[in-house]
């Protein structure tokens, strides 16, 4: 009797211990997560002759007869939340569903900061997604699980949909011999947000009068952005997405240090790019913008370019929208030149097919019929496509009602087409987070930008290819 | 507590008994359903996954005995930093939370005018959104622009970039998350000190004890279990923290405010790596058992009065 009251407590001690460890182990964390940029969840405003071009949408028939009698209903994971987006890939949906009574397709949102995770918990888990779109900085990782299908046999051999028109070089990272493994909806470069309001103010030429002049480098825009700063007190840079202190660190130094010659690392993702000459320089210029010129957002300060906070951003075209509603004038234009040269930015979202589906077939069907030529076109108003003929076509530069038509003639279109991707790699998250801590520590007045370099190098070599 | 009986007596000796037991059984057989499928179940097949290199992303699945046990304790540097970061959280943040839950339970049980207004100030920050609160005092600690340095500005201090230094980062967030949690151990103290029998308190008075040595030998003796059920409890929470750092400091700068929970969300859910990531949540789950059980074990020398 002694002894059972005694060891009672022990045994209610370890299961209270269970309870609440298990909590904290067992379960993913589920909590709310504060709003961050993507490059594809911005509003966007519809001209009402693209609304009509949503209404006739067609299904091109499908060579692989589906199943009629069998219902099938597919699940397509999606970061965007924007409801025109939703409306225009349920117009898709429904199109699909009038040659195809059996199949339904339903768009489920993640978003964007949770979407590796929960993807990849997905695909583990007993109800798997059957396609999604895939942004660059994933691909590699889940291509080398073997996560996505191949969709060459279907979109290769069908001449309406025309593989050929599909651009080549941007379909790089999905390229495997002959297998294609996702089609890239959205190829959408870097540009720089700039506001009018405080160059006029601070009484210093506009950036579309520095790109006319042939002045607009990255190193003129350090100038303006001091005067700015000096004559005004706002801020004259913020990076991209407001993300170098966070999770746009990669995205922000592929600007910089491409533009000056360097890199993160090499193509083949082998050499740490990040101690050469060329890429401390342009992360000392970034440096000196925080902490000797004062002009650039420094860490730790919770300020926006949207809400008038800085006055030059680079970000997406998409986060034009944004600005719909801005109290403020604005431009957008090219990132500007360095010392090697104008080097466009650019991020590349995909729609692939999950091997874990259990409708290979039809999925595959689908993803076919959502990248055919007409839908592309109908994509292009949010998403930059990789079709020549959309890209080439008149409407294109029309598409978006924020942006004029020249504007997107003279920047968005070569931007697209001179650009290079992001930096991709197979351990990207880790390499991301290795380095990290070490821009962190350098982010302090008196830091050695060419140590902390060589050290960010240091850290990457055990994640690098061998 | 009834005594305890042996396995084959389980279900009773005579028909009527195990019937009886039968009813019971069936009465919590829905609740323990429960907890074999969603607590038992969970907990044993991390202990499995820690044996195994597992990937979220890739189909296969190898035993790999104690490996990733090896690789945390012999090649992981990370580990360690987490480790100590976890520690000095801890040891931050319980005393912390522990002496002011108990100075504020002190202060509030006072019978003055307007006192339900205090008690019910200091319960706010427990019901509000833990999002909302870190993300508030993430505004608040701004480096230039935050609220705090600009107060400070005016009375001629340059504050530092509170969160992204790393010693000031540990300090916020664990100020914040005991401001936080605070209010609900709080209540706890003051519904115990409510329940302290008056008489102890009234012959003191007539033995001439003063404020302070009524405080010493009678309040704080006869709080004891209560003191140690809120250690308890909040040493579990310090272990298990999670959304405040997450919010506030992402781990960060350079690491400083890692502690095991997020280290385990980052391997498991940034990497991919279940089963490395499982080896890790066994570790935290030994810890604090370990922790409770000691605790537990020292509860004689300090509890008087329990039976």
């Amino acid at each position: 009797m002694k002894s059972a009251i005694h060891r009672m407590p022990v045994l209610a001690t370890v299961v209270i211990t269970l309870i609440l460890v298990i909590t904290a182990c067992a379960a993913p964390p589920v909590i709310e997560k504060p709003v961050i940029q993507t490059q594809v969840v911005e509003k966007q405003v519809m001209v009402t002759q693209v609304v009509e071009k949503q209404v006739v949408v067609t299904a091109t028939p499908a060579p692989v007869p589906t199943k009629a009698a069998q219902p099938v209903n597919l699940r397509f994971t999606i970061w965007s939340s924007n409801e025109k987006h939703l409306a225009m890939l349920n117009g898709f949906a429904a199109a699909y569903k009038a040659t195809h009574p059996n199949v339904t397709v339903q768009f489920d949102t993640i978003p964007f900061a949770d979407y590796a995770t929960k993807l990849a918990v997905q695909l583990a888990g007993s109800n798997p997604p059957d396609a999604g779109w895939m942004p660059e900085s994933l691909a590699v990782p889940f291509l080398e699980a073997g996560a996505m299908n191949d969709l060459g046999p279907r979109v290769k051999n069908d001449a309406q949909y025309d593989f050929a028109d599909l651009s080549k070089p941007a379909m790089s990272l999905y390229l495997k011999g002959d297998a294609v493994m996702g089609i890239p909806f959205s190829t959408s470069p870097h540009f720089m947000y700039y506001n009018i309001d405080l160059f006029t103010k601070a009484g210093i030429d506009t950036p579309d009068k520095m790109y006319a002049n042939k002045q607009w480098t990255w190193d003129n825009l350090a100038k303006a952005a001091k005067t700015i700063k000096d004559k005004t007190g706002v801020f004259g840079f913020q990076s991209v997405s407001a993300g170098i202190y966070k999770e746009y660190l990669t995205q922000s130094l592929a600007e910089f240090t491409r533009a000056w010659g360097g890199d993160i690392w090499d193509a083949e993702g082998k050499t740490c790019l990040l101690s050469k000459p060329e890429s401390v320089a342009s992360v000392q210029w970034y440096y000196d913008m925080v902490f000797k010129d004062k002009s650039a957002v420094p860490p730790g300060e919770e300020v926006d370019f949207f809400s008038g906070g800085a006055a030059l951003r680079p970000g997406y075209l998409s986060e034009v929208s944004r600005l719909e509603k801005a109290t403020f004038k604005w431009g957008v234009i090219r990132l500007p030149e360095g010392p090697a040269g104008w080097s466009s930015v650019i991020g590349q979202s995909s729609i692939v097919a999950f091997k874990a589906s259990r409708n290979q077939e039809t999925v595959i069907d689908f993803i076919a019929f959502m990248t055919n030529k007409e839908n592309s076109k109908t994509m292009a108003q949010f998403f930059p496509s990789i079709r020549k003929s959309v890209l080439e076509s008149p409407d294109f530069l029309k598409a978006n009602p924020l942006v004029p038509a020249d504007m997107m003639k003279d920047h968005v279109v070569p931007s697209i087409a001179n650009g290079r991707l992001l930096p991709t790699h197979t351990n990207f998250e880790k390499i991301r987070l290795a380095i990290t801590p070490i821009f962190d520590a350098m982010w302090k007045p008196n830091a050695n930008v060419q140590t902390s370099m060589d050290k960010a190098c240091e850290a990457m070599k055990p994640l690098l290819n061998k | 507590m009834a005594p305890a009986k042996p396995i084959s007596h389980f279900f009773g000796k005579t028909p009527l008994a195990r019937r009886d037991a039968l009813y019971g059984y069936l009465f919590i057989l829905p609740q323990m359903l429960g907890f074999f499928a969603f607590v038992l179940g969970p907990l044993l097949a991390v202990f499995v996954f820690s044996t195994q290199n597992r990937s979220l992303l890739q189909p296969g699945i190898t035993f790999v005995g104690l490996a990733n046990y090896e690789r945390l304790l012999t090649k992981d540097p990370l580990f360690w930093q987490v480790m100590g970061n976890t520690l000095v959280f801890a040891g931050g943040l319980v005393p912390l939370n522990v002496v002011l839950a108990l100075v504020l339970a002190l202060v509030v049980s006072q019978k003055l005018r307007g006192i339900v207004f205090f008690r019910t100030l200091y319960f706010v920050p427990v019901v509000t959104s833990a999002v909302a609160w870190a993300i508030v005092w993430r505004f608040l600690l701004q480096g230039e622009r935050g609220t705090i340095n600009q107060i400070l500005t005016m009375i001629g201090i340059e504050g530092p970039n509170w969160l992204r230094d790393p010693g000031w980062a540990m300090f916020w967030v664990i100020l914040t998350r005991t401001l936080k949690g605070v209010g609900i151990n709080m209540i706890i103290f003051l519904a115990a000190i409510m329940d302290l029998p008056g008489e102890l308190f009234d012959a003191a008075s007539v033995d001439g004890a003063n404020g302070w040595q009524r405080l010493r030998h009678i309040t704080l003796p006869l709080l004891a279990p209560t003191t140690l059920l809120v250690t308890l409890l909040v040493m579990i929470g310090s272990l298990k923290v999670f959304d405040t750092v997450f919010l506030m400091t992402a781990g960060g700068p350079a690491n400083a405010t890692l502690v095991l929970v997020n280290y385990i969300y980052m391997v498991g859910f940034q990497f991919f790596e279940s089963g490395y990531a499982s080896a890790l949540s066994v570790v935290l789950f030994l810890i604090t058992l370990g922790l409770t059980l000691l605790q537990w074990g020292m509860r004689r020398r300090f509890s008087y009065n329990e039976q």
